[in-house]
């Protein structure tokens, strides 16, 4: 409609999630308007992401070297190693300052609908490193959906016997009042109860 | 005839604590321009002749407690024609306690609700506040209709009855699509039969947990269906759900067979409920008539319930539920009626209830088709 470079311009920036039509035109129309250096840093930095990101050669995690930081952290526990679906979910962990042991990120959750299966996740990784690296507990940090349920299942039924499988909590919000909470977690955090 | 048993009741009138609607203001809602009616507690009757706009009018009272039309999914038929938003506000007391309920519906941008002022997320969250409890004669696919109809009410119930388990059938759903997916994706060879075994043990979890749900519903329901039944003259009405869910080993079992077919071939998406009469099936075997009488007792059934566990009734909404009823049964009906908080019910002829109501609403139209409606 513009120019066809314009157009190429339009549908790549369309394929990234959450944006539409309407917002690819304006954010093409706001790198036509700003300086050159400017539009070709972000081209720059979209460049060297893809050159020099990869996955950590033992848990999966984003890193610029053969391991990333955590694995190579000595102070880290390395008996205790924590499973979550994508990267972003191990950086909300570590803002807990809680969790002092190693990952795992199996890059997705088990859905035959999407057509992930046990092979397309870093299931077999997570096997090797258990049964190699004197590892004595798995933490199950999937998402408590449909999806992330039955990833976690499949995992504590393929690792019971070898090692201890533990599995995030599910409850309430902490600072939240019960009046807002929707009943389903409610019921959860009702029957997950504990003794105090 | 059995007797009910009595419940306890503190000196207080049952209906008390009960939803109330008090005032009704409709704004280009269906075939009402604008409409600003009071409404009584108690058993109402909204007459007027075909067509006039009866329907509308309950249609609008389970849209404003419910967010959604028990007709149609398609909201834009709400609106009246030529207009694009509707409006529907009510006033009503809940427990002693006023309430406040607005649903506006706008073409193009959809539903808000909010609930004494506040906004809600979606419309559909007022059922979690109000239960309104509906008869309309399509509602004899219930007992007529295949088992997914059954298993789409008896689900429904679940949630009604147990909120957090609202969302069970959709979830187990998910689940047997996901297993679906796998087995396709086994069969044309994409994938490894390892794909299986995490998506057998999700059905048999999650079908378990809805098998368990739907029988304490059918066991909950039963004593009260059977004796409103028997009351309307439908004798030894009873339900029978006899399911089990699969394990995991059955699963496994059917493996073969359900690589073949692409689908799940056991599992509580399958099963029935069955409404009977003794042991006759009424889905098979019933009259229209007695077809009629047991979704009406399993509607009442479902009230008292709620009653007896929370305290208050729902809102009652009958569309033309007396014109097939003989005299004795109406009369029947009416004071059962009469015992809940708040039931609305339409009739074209004005002497069809038996008894006074507590309030009688005349429903006529213009000759322009806008319906109108007050207290006769």
């Amino acid at each position: 409609m513009f120019s066809p470079s314009v157009d190429n311009l339009v549908a790549q920036l369309t394929r990234l999630p959450g944006v539409g039509q309407r917002t690819a035109q304006r954010l093409a129309f706001h790198l036509l308007r700003v300086p050159k250096d400017e539009a070709l840093a972000l081209a720059h930095a979209l460049e060297e992401v893809k050159e020099r990101v990869r996955f950590c050669r033992d848990c999966g995690n984003l890193t610029e070297d053969e391991t990333c930081e955590i694995c190579r952290d000595a102070r880290r526990d390395r008996a205790i190693v924590c499973v979550v679906e994508q990267p972003a979910d191990l950086i909300s962990l570590e803002r807990t300052h809680e969790y002092r042991g190693l990952y795992h990120v199996l890059g997705g959750s088990l859905s035959p609908l999407d057509g992930v299966e046990p092979e397309h996740l870093r299931i077999d990784e997570l096997f090797g490193r258990v049964d190699r690296n004197g590892i004595e507990e798995v933490v199950l940090a999937t998402n408590p959906n449909m999806t992330g349920e039955a990833t976690a299942a499949y995992l504590a039924d393929r690792l019971r016997g070898r090692v201890r499988v533990t599995r995030l909590a599910s409850g309430l919000p902490v600072g939240a009042d019960l009046e807002y909470a929707d009943e389903v977690t409610l019921g959860r955090a009702l029957s997950g109860r504990r003794e105090m | 005839m059995r007797a009910k048993p009595a419940r306890p009741d503190n000196g207080a009138a049952s209906g008390a604590s009960g939803l109330i609607v008090g005032a009704v203001s409709l704004r280009d809602f269906r075939s009402y321009a604008k409409l600003d009616l009071e409404l009584e507690p108690g058993l109402v009757l909204v007459t007027g002749p075909n067509g006039a706009g009866k329907t509308n009018l309950l249609e609008s009272l389970h849209v404003g407690t419910q967010g959604f039309s028990p007709r149609t999914r398609a909201d834009q038929q709400l609106v009246r024609f030529g207009r694009d938003a509707a409006r529907i506000a009510l006033r009503g007391d809940r427990a002693g306690v006023p309430v406040e309920l607005e649903v506006t519906l706008e073409l193009g941008t959809g539903k808000r609700a909010s609930l004494n002022g506040a906004r809600l997320r979606a419309a559909e969250q007022l059922r979690g506040e109000v239960t309104t409890l509906v008869f309309t004669p399509d509602r004899l696919v219930v007992v007529k209709g295949g088992p997914a109809a059954r298993r789409a009410y008896f689900d429904r119930v679940l949630g009604r009855l147990s909120p957090s388990r609202a969302g069970l059938s959709a979830e187990y759903g998910a689940a047997v699509g996901q297993r679906n997916a796998a087995l396709r994706r086994v069969a044309q060879g994409l994938s490894s039969r390892d794909a299986l075994p995490p998506w057998n043990e999700q059905v048999s979890r999650l079908g378990a947990e809805l098998v368990e749900g739907r029988r304490a519903t059918a066991s909950a329901l039963e004593p009260g269906f059977g004796e409103r039944a028997g009351e309307l003259g439908l004798e030894a009405a009873g339900l029978g759900y006899a399911a089990e869910a699969p394990t995991v080993a059955e699963l496994e079992a059917r493996t073969e067979r359900d690589l073949e077919r692409g689908t799940t071939s056991i599992g509580p998406h399958l099963d029935d409920v069955a409404v009977l009469a003794g042991d006759r099936d009424l889905r098979a075997f019933g009259s229209q008539g007695e077809q009629r009488l047991a979704v009406l007792a399993l509607l009442l059934a479902e009230a008292e319930l709620l009653e007896e566990r929370r305290g208050v009734w729902p809102l009652l909404l009958l569309d033309d539920v007396l014109s097939e009823l003989d005299p004795e049964r109406r009369r029947i009906l009416a004071d059962r009626l009469r015992a809940t908080g708040q039931a609305l019910v339409t009739s074209a002829s004005r002497n069809a209830l038996p008894g006074e109501p507590a309030q009688t609403i005349a429903v006529e139209q213009d000759r322009d088709g806008t319906s109108r409606a007050g207290a006769a």
